[in-house]
């Protein structure tokens, strides 16, 4: 059994000490955690950098015509937020805010580096440097793009569209490798381990192909779309959602082929998960209904149905958007504007 | 008598306009946008279109396609519409409803589809109508335009997933034409309520928020949907009405009706119906797009009220005998002796 139960059973609604907890005048769509910085996107456009270790408002820019993803990069110093209508950049030194209104739809971001950025813009990726100037360009997709992911270190961008995932490098508008499969693909996760990777999709099923010869493997029969999926840093564990239960599948040795997840059951609809970063197997989700879950998600066996190490009940609102901001610090941020960050001490325990 | 409880429906309601160019779906849009209704509307435009009001969300999109791997092979959704109606039920600003604007040439069934297929759109969004615009004095070139082997014919499709069509410009047409007009709409899609409208001005209320898709209101307010039409024996996509009393067993109703669409649904452009289950005390009200069927039940029987079936199916070659006598060997009473 997890935890320690120093008192014996007194309960398990033990709260996480609340560390912050802003309020911002928008809907959060997504988070962004990176060294010293959180960043909050909201639905109408406004974005907001915070200091990760007392939610400080450092800056707010606005998109035109709504948000959709940000990302910080790896340094925390560029940040990325993209939109239905097009995409900013923001440079922390100096403050510069660069916001191109393409009119194209773009739906995620994602950091090869501290210097180079992909975006999805309409059916195609751009590949920008930090200063917003574009490196290169895919060749349109068959769909406006839903997902970018590097693999090889950064050095190959994944593109997901409806029809296929590409791979691309750079100076070949081309794809260099094509993972077919028709059917929308939502979301993309790239294991860590340079191994796998894998796509969501909207027809209900999580598509996997193994990078080294392109060998795929199709796990269907969720109830609904996989809009999520993510890789822990030891690439061992996927969590996705796609169901009530959230599926966590291991990746190690031959991969999950013939294997069966363990369930996460918590939320009747998941809307974020976020594994904490380490090999620990702790991850963090999110539901409708306002409550966010601590998992030893890798604890038990295969096929095992698990239940949450922890609750920490909100004020009721939906969980939009969750982000470690390092192994002791959860950022949750709530449909009705709140962005609370909850202190998780212990490396080992939840 | 008390108002129960119902559990009422708060989704918001998505209207579809659709139409040939020039049919005037920008001038109904506009007129729908400037009148004093106090709603709060969003448009999605799939049309280029001059429609720009300060009090609506105007959206563009491009229409995206997207084939669902589920073995049904006409089962197709708007990738374009799943992603912009997510992020739009994301905002905080609270719409009282949404329009979509197809283009001319848009197939209706993965639109109608869409609402069926994504569970994030469904449990939000309610399709509330398909509208369909056409230019009266023109129209009927269109519906008779032949098509190459396997095109479709997209203003037949239009009229044949309509829930109301708005028969536009009558002032350009002679009473001759508009009889025909009306006639051939019926002929392809019989119970559809048909507005006659000049410069596009209608009640609005009888396109907006009428709950065409709200199966408890399914063909309640359509008695005329079982009008049978037999001129034009020659229209390859028709409506076939079915109303036969008695009471259904549902061990032969689920496979026949499951059957029919697996096979036919190809052809079968909608089908809707309002069903006496044996052993039920309540209606078993359906509504289906091609392959996806959504049913449950509705109300109560009345005491006294007769128990029958009420069905209708509007679609291509569809063999309006072999519909009924499959359907009459559903009948609990069928084969055995009463």
């Amino acid at each position: 059994m997890p935890g320690h139960g120093g008192g014996g059973r007194v309960s398990t609604a033990v709260e996480a000490p609340t560390v912050w907890d802003i309020a911002v005048d928008d809907a959060p769509v997504s988070l962004s955690a990176r060294g010293d910085l959180v960043a909050v996107a909201g639905a109408e456009g406004t974005v907001r950098v915070l200091d990760a270790a007392m939610g400080a408002e450092t800056v707010s820019l606005e998109l035109p015509g709504g948000a959709l993803s940000v990302r910080l990069a790896p340094d925390a110093g560029h940040l990325a937020a993209t939109g239905p209508m097009g995409y900013a950049l923001w440079r922390r030194t100096g403050g510069r805010t660069t916001v191109r209104e393409s009119g194209a739809w773009s739906a995620a971001a994602a950091w090869a580096d501290p210097e180079r950025v992909a975006i999805a813009s309409g059916r195609r990726a751009l590949v920008l440097d930090t200063d917003g100037e574009e490196l290169w360009r895919t060749d349109p997709a068959a769909s406006t793009v839903t997902d970018l992911a590097w693999m090889r270190q950064g050095r190959r961008l994944a593109v997901a569209a409806y029809g296929a995932v590409h791979g691309h490098e750079r100076h070949t508008p081309k794809p260099v490798v094509t993972y077919p499969y028709v059917g929308s693909h939502l979301a993309l996760a790239v294991a860590p381990t340079g191994r796998w990777i894998c796509s969501g999709n909207q027809d209900a099923s999580i598509h996997i192909w193994r990078i080294r010869d392109a060998g795929d493997l199709t796990m269907s029969g969720y109830p609904e779309k996989i809009s999520r999926l993510a890789f822990d840093d030891s690439g061992f564990w996927l969590a996705a959602d796609g169901a009530p239960d959230i599926t966590v599948w291991d990746f190690s040795g031959k991969g999950p082929e013939g294997t069966a997840p363990r369930s996460l059951r918590c939320h009747e609809t998941i809307t974020a998960l976020a594994w904490r970063p380490g090999a620990g197997g702790h991850l963090a989700s999110g539901g409708d209904d306002g409550t966010v879950a601590l998992w030893y998600a890798t604890a038990g066996r295969a096929q095992q149905r698990l239940r949450p190490a922890r609750e920490l009940t909100g004020d009721g609102a939906a969980v939009a958007a969750l982000a470690w901001a390092g192994p002791h610090l959860l950022i949750a941020a709530y449909r009705n504007g709140r962005v609370r960050a909850y202190g998780v001490p212990s490396r080992a325990a939840l | 008598m008390t108002t129960t409880a119902e559990s009422r429906d708060t989704r918001v309601p998505v209207t579809v306009l659709t139409g040939f160019l020039g049919s005037g779906k920008t001038t109904l849009l506009n007129r729908i946008l400037t009148e004093h209704h106090g709603m709060r509307i969003a448009v999605i435009e799939n049309e280029f279109g001059e429609v720009g009001i300060d009090d609506a969300l105007v959206l563009d999109a491009e229409e995206e396609i997207f084939e669902m791997n589920n073995g049904c092979i006409c089962c197709t959704v708007r990738g374009d519409l799943i992603r912009i109606l997510g992020a739009l039920m994301r905002r905080r600003e609270k719409f009282d409803h949404i329009l979509i604007e197809t283009t001319g040439l848009a197939d209706p069934a993965p639109v109608a589809q869409t609402f069926f297929m994504d569970d994030e759109i469904a449990a939000q969004l309610r399709l509330d109508a398909i509208v369909t615009l056409v230019d009266t004095a023109h129209v009927l070139q269109h519906l008779d335009e032949v098509k190459p082997e396997g095109v479709e014919n997209e203003a037949v499709e239009q009229i044949a997933f309509a829930d109301r069509v708005v028969l536009n410009k009558t002032d350009l047409a002679d009473e001759e034409t508009i009889g025909h007009v009306i006639r051939r709409v019926r002929a392809i899609n019989s119970g559809v309520r048909v507005i006659p409208a000049q410069h596009a001005r209608i009640d609005l209320q009888q396109v907006l928020d009428v709950g065409a898709f709200d199966l408890e209101r399914v063909l309640a307010d359509d008695p005329s949907f079982l009008t049978d039409t037999e001129h034009q024996h020659d229209a390859t996509v028709t409506s076939v009405g079915i109303d036969l009393p008695g009471e259904l067993d549902e061990d032969k109703l689920n496979p026949w009706l499951g059957t029919l669409l697996r096979t036919k649904g190809v052809d079968i452009f909608r089908s809707k119906g309002i069903l006496a289950i044996a052993g039920a005390p309540k209606q078993y009200v359906f509504q289906g797009v091609h392959m996806l069927l959504d049913g449950e039940f509705g109300r109560d029987w009345r005491d006294g009220e007769e128990r029958r079936n009420r069905l209708v199916f509007i679609g291509r070659n569809l063999d309006r005998e072999e519909l009924e006598l499959g359907f009459a060997a559903c009948l609990a009473t069928a084969g055995a002796v009463a």
